[in-house]
C-alpha cells in the first residue's frame, strides 16, 4: 500500500458515499472533566462513521505551565488546537499524495501562533481573544515535483475539516447545567 | 479453453490516478468478488447453484471440475505487483494465505448460496468467528450476544475478549428487552445463533435486526444450524454471517473448514484479520469443501425427511419425554419456523425419561448413530450435552439453558428412516425394559 493507505478502499468509500451520503456522515463527541486546577481529562465518546458505530476508547489530559497557574502536566489547549489542525491538514496532505500516486518519504509540519493574553484577561486592549494567525511550514520529501507539492499543499488546506472550521465562522451553542451545593464553610 | 493465464479478478483495476487530482476524482467502485469469472446464477434454484457456481473447469485441458491448487505461492507478474501497493491484494493471486483459486471457487460458492457480495473460508469455524468478531470491533468494544452460545464462541468473549480490553454481555437469544437493555455506548456487535444448540431454539432474527439497526450496531450470526437451504439470514438484514462449514456445508464429517459471507465491504475487513490471524483454508480442504457443497441441497432434504419421519417417531415412543424438532407443531417455536425456516434440518433434540443413566443407556444400544460430537454429516450422530458439549456445566446451570436429565443431541445423517425408526425403536425397547426388570 503507498503510504500505507488502501488506495482502491479509499475509491471504494469515496464512491460509496457519493451513492450513498449517509455513510459519509460522521458524528464525534468527547468529554472533559476537570482534574485540578488547570489540569483536565478528555475522553472521547463513541463515534459514528456513517450509521455505525464504533468504540473509541481514547483519553489525555490538558494542563497549562505552572506560569499559567498551572502543573504543566500535559500540552496545553493552544497545542491541542494546533494539534487538532495540524493532523487534520497532515490526513488530507497524505491521502491526497496517495491519490495522484505521488509516494512520500517523509512530511512534517511545524506551528507556530502568538496571541496575547491581555484578551483573555479582560486588559483593556484591540488584541483579539484568540490566534490573530497561525503560522505554519510543511516540510516534505517524496517523488512529487514542487509545482505538485505546492498544489496538493492547497487542496489539503482546502478539504481539511478543521482547517475550514477555522477559517470560517461556526456556530458555537452551549447549555450549562448547574447543581448548586451548600458553601461548605459557611 | 484458454493459454490466457489467471492472475486474480479481471474486472478488478487499480483507480485511474490523474496529476493534480482530488480524491473525489478517484474511479474504482466496490464490486461483488473476488471472482475468477462471472457466474451470473441469480434466479437459478439452490441445488444449481450448488453444483455450478464458482465452479470452474481446467481452462488448460478442459478437466471438468475445479483443479486443486495445491501451492503456497504463485508466480509474479505485472499484474499482481501493483495489486498490493493500490490496496487491492485481494484480488490477485499472490500467496495462499492470501488468496488462492481453489478458496475463490469455493468461496464463489458459498457466496452465491448465502446471496452474499462476498465470501472468506477459514480453517475452522472459530478461525472464521474470531476473524468476522475482530473485524467489527474496536479497542473498547463492548459486544450482546446469547447465553447458550457455542461453547469455543463462548470461550473467544470469556476467556479472549478481557484480555485485549474488551467485553461481552451474555443474554437470553429469547428476551429482546434484555438485549436491547444491555447495550452499551461502547457497543459494537450483536452476536447470536439463527438456531441455538442443543436445545434447537429458533431466534427471532428480523427482531435482532431490527435492535442492532436502531442502535447503529452490527449484528454478526452464526447459521451453522441453518445452512442456505434452510435460510439465509443476509437476506433478513443480518451484516455478516459464520458457519462452522465442518457441518452441513461440507457434510461429510471429514474436514475442519468455516467461512464468513456479506457484502464486499464488509468482507474486505474481515480479510486483513485472515491475514493477521491466519486462519487460511488449505487447497485441498477447499476442494472437499466444494465437492461437498455441491449435493447440500439434497442432502438438507434426505436430512430433513429422515428427522422428520424419525422425530415424527419418537415423540409417539412411550420412552421419550419429549422431543424438539423445529418443523414438528409441538416446537415452541413452530410460528416462527414457518416464517423462516425454507426446510428443516437433520438436527433433533429429545429427552428419555429416566434421565442422563437412560439417555447413556440408549446410546450404548444404537447400532447406526455414531456415538460423536459434531452434526450435520451424512452419518448420523448422538451424544449427551451433559457429559459432553455442556460438561463443565452444573446440572443447574445446564437446566437454566433447557438442557434438563435425559437429553439427547442426535444429528440425523441421510440413511433411510426406516432403519433409523427400527434402531430407536429396538434401542429405547431395551432401556425401557431394564428399567422394568430394575
Amino acid at each position: 500500500m503507498r503510504n500505507s493507505i488502501p488506495t482502491a478502499a479509499l475509491s471504494e468509500f469515496v464512491n460509496e458515499v457519493a451513492g450513498d451520503p449517509e455513510e459519509g456522515l460522521m458524528s464525534y463527541g468527547i468529554e472533559i472533566d476537570w482534574e485540578s486546577g488547570t489540569r483536565a481529562r478528555t475522553s472521547t465518546k463513541p463515534m459514528l462513521v456513517g450509521p455505525h458505530k464504533i468504540s473509541r476508547s481514547f483519553t489525555w489530559k490538558a494542563d497549562e505551565p505552572r506560569q499559567l497557574m498551572g502543573n504543566n502536566h500535559g500540552p496545553n489547549p493552544q497545542e491541542l488546537l494546533l494539534s487538532g489542525l495540524g493532523s487534520c491538514m497532515m490526513v488530507a496532505f497524505v491521502t491526497g499524495a496517495t491519490a495522484e500516486g505521488i509516494q512520500l518519504e517523509s512530511v512534517k509540519i511545524d506551528f507556530d501562533g502568538t496571541l496575547d493574553l491581555r484578551g483573555f484577561m479582560g486588559l483593556a486592549s484591540n488584541a483579539p481573544v484568540g490566534f490573530p494567525e497561525i503560522n505554519y511550514t510543511i516540510y516534505v520529501t517524496g517523488d512529487g515535483t514542487p509545482e505538485q507539492f505546492e498544489e496538493l499543499h492547497k487542496k489539503a488546506v482546502k478539504h481539511s475539516p478543521n482547517a475550514q472550521t477555522i477559517m470560517t465562522p461556526v456556530s458555537l451553542t452551549g447549555d450549562i447545567v448547574t447543581t448548586q451545593i451548600e458553601d461548605q464553610h459557611r | 479453453m484458454t493459454k490466457k493465464p489467471l492472475f486474480g479478478d479481471t474486472t478488478s483495476q487499480a483507480a485511474t490516478r490523474n496529476p493534480g487530482m482530488w480524491i473525489n476524482e478517484l474511479d474504482r467502485n466496490r464490486r461483488s468478488g473476488p471472482f475468477l469469472s462471472a457466474h451470473p446464477m441469480d434466479g437459478m434454484g439452490m441445488s444449481t447453484k450448488a453444483v455450478h457456481a464458482g465452479t470452474h473447469d481446467d481452462p488448460r485441458t478442459g478437466a471438468v471440475g475445479t483443479p486443486i491448487y495445491q501451492t503456497s505461492t504463485f508466480i509474479l507478474h505485472e499484474e499482481t505487483y501493483g495489486s498490493i501497493e493500490e490496496g487491492f491484494g485481494r484480488d490477485r493471486f499472490i500467496y495462499t494465505r492470501y488468496g488462492n483459486p481453489s478458496q475463490w471457487a469455493v468461496q464463489e460458492k458459498l457466496a452465491t448460496l448465502e446471496g452474499a457480495e462476498s465470501a472468506i473460508v477459514f480453517s475452522s469455524g472459530m478461525a472464521a468467528i474470531t476473524a468476522a468478531v475482530m473485524a467489527l470491533v474496536d479497542k473498547g468494544a463492548h459486544v450482546v450476544a446469547a447465553s447458550d452460545l457455542y461453547g469455543g464462541t463462548y470461550n473467544l468473549f470469556n476467556q479472549e475478549f478481557p484480555s485485549l480490553g474488551m467485553s461481552a454481555t451474555l443474554v437470553d437469544s429469547y428476551d429482546l428487552e434484555a438485549i436491547e437493555a444491555a447495550i452499551q455506548p461502547n457497543t459494537q456487535i450483536l452476536y447470536f445463533e439463527v438456531i441455538t444448540n442443543p436445545v434447537l431454539k429458533v431466534v427471532d432474527i428480523p427482531a435482532l435486526v431490527d435492535i442492532a439497526k436502531r442502535h447503529n450496531l452490527r449484528l454478526i450470526v452464526d447459521s451453522t444450524f441453518a445452512p442456505p437451504p434452510v435460510m439465509k439470514p443476509l437476506e433478513l438484514g443480518v451484516d455478516l454471517v459464520v458457519h462452522s462449514a465442518s457441518k452441513y456445508l461440507n457434510g461429510h464429517s471429514d474436514l475442519i473448514a468455516g467461512v464468513v459471507c456479506g457484502s464486499r465491504k464488509l468482507v474486505d475487513m474481515v480479510w486483513p484479520r485472515l491475514l493477521n490471524y491466519g486462519g487460511s483454508l488449505d487447497p485441498h480442504a477447499c476442494f472437499l469443501l466444494e465437492r461437498g457443497l455441491k449435493t447440500l441441497d439434497i442432502r438438507m432434504k434426505a436430512h430433513e425427511a429422515s428427522a422428520t419421519a424419525l422425530a415424527t417417531f419418537l415423540e409417539t415412543h412411550p420412552a421419550v419425554e419429549n422431543v424438539l424438532y423445529p418443523m414438528l407443531p409441538s416446537h415452541p417455536d413452530h410460528a416462527r419456523v414457518k416464517e423462516l425456516m425454507k426446510m428443516g434440518t437433520g438436527s433433533v433434540t429429545f429427552f428419555v425419561k429416566g434421565g442422563d443413566q437412560a439417555a447413556l443407556a440408549l446410546l450404548d444400544h444404537l447400532k447406526l448413530p455414531k456415538q460423536a460430537t459434531s452434526l450435520g454429516g451424512i452419518e448420523s450422530l448422538i451424544s449427551l450435552p451433559f457429559n459432553s458439549s455442556q460438561a463443565t456445566m452444573t446440572a443447574r446451570q445446564r437446566a437454566e439453558i433447557g438442557i434438563h436429565p435425559g437429553c439427547v443431541r442426535l444429528s440425523v445423517g441421510i440413511e433411510d428412516a426406516d432403519d433409523l425408526i427400527a434402531d430407536f425403536d429396538q434401542a429405547l425397547n431395551a432401556i425401557s425394559a431394564m428399567k422394568g426388570a430394575a
